[in-house]
């Protein structure tokens, strides 16, 4: 929450690393490593990791983070520290998180803001309620502006409450009844359940074999020939003052070798010249009515012919 | 009705495999795509007229023809879907609306770049659509259309979601590498451009959500078709992200160089201005306002709204009515750039929290004569002064709210009674940066 460095007590390592270093969480662990070439890249996911266990981000877990990523404590702090969705301190059960940028503004945000501190009774700058129920923060733009005022519970959108669930209905925006709704709907929900049940930080994601060299990943890197080698495009032969014909086309920068080739009278097709990749004209002397064709070859592997250029009389 | 490309099968229950198909999904996969060599492929986007859909409008060809081939070095694509631009929401319910479409759309680029590993940076927010992608991406790979020699082709593609955790910057594209690579999400300088030497210093080409959903389309029906649907230089079709005083805000598909006023009051879009129309911000927050007089004269193309000096950006369209007050809408503008500012670059830094507190001392009554004009210069200092383009997208709607709703900007000054004295109090000088 925010950029801030919380100002609550840290837990010690032994009681972070002792929620962290369980065999269910150090299998995710290994595969965030895996999805990436190296392994400081899977911080943010790690940080999430993190997060999800211990419900907050203590400095110890992200001590723990860094050491999984190979990352120094103090990078993966600086890294936590940028990003306001990491909860630098413990929130209440539910974490009301309320838009306040332009498109919700327009439609009486502060209303709702206002309304929702009045009756919880704490700021909306992360306040949280005595019985721990209820953080509320204003936030910036939710991404969801056509609900606008629009409001997220936890990691769910909710504008209202449909059929017993949290809900955000194409066009229903958050009003002050609703959000009474909401919160109502919070309560009835901790009387029920003793305690939130945990969500996938990464929204369900699978084993996959890896990035190809990552560590403990059993992948390899593309074929380079998977798919067919490029042909020449938009050939064509126009004929020059004194006569001659001027062949032009477009190549792939693959290209190693262009062979052109041509027939008269719909015979068969016979070697003309061999250019190198880089040409991108040809000069020579063709009889009126003759068809051109070109195929490119790039590292030993031929295209299918370009399009047929037929020479002006 | 209009021909849809992208949003054809919202409402359908898409995001399962089987519906996806029985619409027709997927069909790409096969000759349609695997007898294209990349070279084909890059030249059919290139003619298609695709631009990219995330804010700057990039030709998508020209784009994936920069990135080289036979390096030796692995190709990264990166999908942007980090949607945080105020007033856009179209590719957060693009993924939870048709997620295969954009795992279609990340085969056929894949196919064009020899891409191996692909990332789809989500912003944190989403996670019911991180959900929805993930289990769509199980789907594909139980059928055999993602991992190692996808149909025998030889072709191997992986997709993983990565999440963010709250950034707006992330946005931008090199900062979305920094992140992705596990640092801090502040912009790196160009060039190198990401083309060239992006995620891990390898090629990447960073692509957004809509941009990639264009693509099974654009395959299906050819260049031409989907060219023919918008302008000459803006081709296809466009989503826009609705939101403020219409009467049915939403996301929207209509071809490119429809006029706005069509999209804000037609039968099947959003019906009509609730109130009289003031204002409309046509591209996301960044992009400069149009008065109601100019919104009237405005089309959704690229060319047409930079001809009225703003932009088609993110295609998020934002009205308001009379009843509005934009210094509280500018307020609120500035307060989210000043929150958003990386720290990098020292204008941006400074310059955006200045400006805003100058702001909110005007909305608390605390304006004092010549804020404005302090505001102005701040604004022209700090725009094109910085490593990326966000203390520029500050300084745009400061400009353009300052100079086409002047008068009401100037009553705000005055309701201050001291307004004439000079100012003394040190609330507003730069320094602080949070």
């Amino acid at each position: 929450m925010g950029h801030c460095h919380a100002k609550v007590t840290q837990p010690t390592t032994d009681e972070v690393f002792s929620k962290l270093e369980v065999p269910s969480v150090l299998a995710r662990a290994e595969e965030l490593v895996r999805r990436y070439p190296v392994p400081r890249s899977a911080l943010l996911p790690m940080l999430w990791l993190a997060q999800e266990t211990i419900g907050w981000l203590p400095q110890e877990a992200i001590r723990w983070a860094a050491g999984k990523c190979d990352v120094s404590p103090v990078h993966a702090y600086g890294v936590s520290m940028f990003y306001t969705m990491y909860k630098k301190e413990p929130t209440g059960r539910f974490f009301l998180q309320i838009c306040q940028n332009v498109s919700c503004h327009v439609l009486g945000a502060e209303d709702i803001i206002a309304h929702a501190e009045s009756t919880l009774g704490i700021s909306s700058k992360g306040g949280t309620t005595s019985d721990d129920l209820f953080t509320l923060l204003r936030v910036e733009c939710l991404g969801a502006c056509g609900n606008g005022p629009v409001m997220q519970v936890n990691d769910d959108f909710a504008t209202d409450v449909v059929a017993g669930a949290l809900a955000m209905p194409a066009g229903v925006q958050l009003t002050k009844e609703r959000f009474d709704r909401i919160v109502a709907w919070c309560r009835d929900r901790a009387a029920k359940l003793p305690q939130e049940p945990l969500r996938d930080v990464s929204g369900g994601a699978f084993r996959t074999g890896g990035h190809p060299g990552a560590k403990g990943a059993t992948t390899s890197p593309q074929r380079p020939d998977y798919a067919p080698a490029p042909p020449v495009l938009a050939l064509s032969v126009q004929k020059t003052e004194d006569g001659k014909a001027k062949v032009t086309w477009r190549a792939d920068g693959a290209v190693t070798a262009l062979h052109l080739e041509a027939r008269r009278d719909g015979g068969a097709f016979a070697p003309v010249a061999t250019l190198s990749g880089k040409d991108k004209e040809w000069v020579g002397e063709f009889a009126a009515g003759t068809e051109l064709r070109m195929v490119s070859e790039s590292q030993g592997r031929r295209a299918k012919p370009s399009n047929i250029a037929k020479m002006e009389a | 009705m209009a021909t849809l490309t992208v949003t054809q099968n919202f409402g359908k229950g898409a995001s399962d495999l089987s519906v996806y198909r029985s619409l027709g999904g997927y069909s790409s996969l096969g000759p349609r795509l695997f007898d294209l060599s990349q070279f084909e492929l890059i030249d059919l986007v290139t003619r298609s007229g695709l631009r990219g859909r995330g804010g700057a409008g990039f030709p998508t060809g020209m784009k994936w023809s920069f990135v080289p081939r036979g390096s030796g070095k692995p190709v990264y694509l990166v999908v942007n879907a980090d949607e945080g631009e105020p007033g856009t929401f179209k590719d957060h319910v693009l993924m939870l609306e048709d997620p295969h479409r954009l795992i279609e759309g990340m085969i056929i680029c894949g196919w064009a770049l020899g891409v191996r590993s692909a990332y789809i940076y989500v912003r944190g927010e989403f996670l019911p659509a991180i959900e929805t992608l993930n289990r769509a991406l199980k789907q594909a790979y139980d059928a055999g259309l993602l991992g190692e020699n996808i149909q025998g082709t030889g072709y191997s593609l992986d997709i993983y979601v990565h999440r963010g955790a709250g950034a707006y910057i992330c946005g931008e594209e090199t900062a979305l590498i920094n992140s992705l690579e596990g640092y801090k999400g502040q912009p790196r300088l160009k060039p190198p451009f990401p083309a060239v030497s992006g995620a891990w210093a390898s090629p990447t080409c960073v692509n957004n959500v809509e941009t990639l959903m264009a693509l099974p389309w654009i395959l299906e029906n050819g260049p031409a078709a989907y060219q023919a649907l918008g302008t000459p230089k803006s081709g296809g079709t466009k989503v826009f992200s609705v939101s403020g005083d219409v009467k049915r805000p939403g996301v929207y598909e209509v071809p490119m160089g429809t006029p706005l006023m069509e999209l804000l009051e037609g039968k099947d879009l959003c019906q009509g201005i609730v109130g009289e129309l003031k204002g409309v911000i046509p591209g996301g927050s960044s992009s400069p306002v149009l008065t109601a007089e100019e919104a009237r004269k405005a089309n959704l193309d690229y060319e047409a709204l930079a001809a009225l000096k703003t932009m088609l950006g993110s295609g998020a369209v934002i009205a308001f009515n009379t009843t509005r007050d934009v210094v509280g809408m500018l307020a609120s503008l500035t307060r989210f750039y000043a929150h958003e500012s990386c720290g990098q670059c020292t204008p941006c830094r400074e310059g955006t929290g200045y400006a805003d507190r100058i702001l909110k001392g005007v909305v608390a009554r605390k304006g004092r004569d010549g804020d404005l004009e302090h505001m102005l210069d701040l604004a022209a200092n700090f725009s094109n002064t910085t490593i990326c383009p966000l203390a520029s997208a500050d300084a745009w709607p400061i400009e353009n709210f300052i100079g086409k709703f002047r008068p009401e900007f100037e009553k705000a000054v005055a309701a201050n009674p001291g307004h004439a004295a000079p100012r003394l109090d040190d609330d507003f000088r730069p320094g602080a940066f949070w």
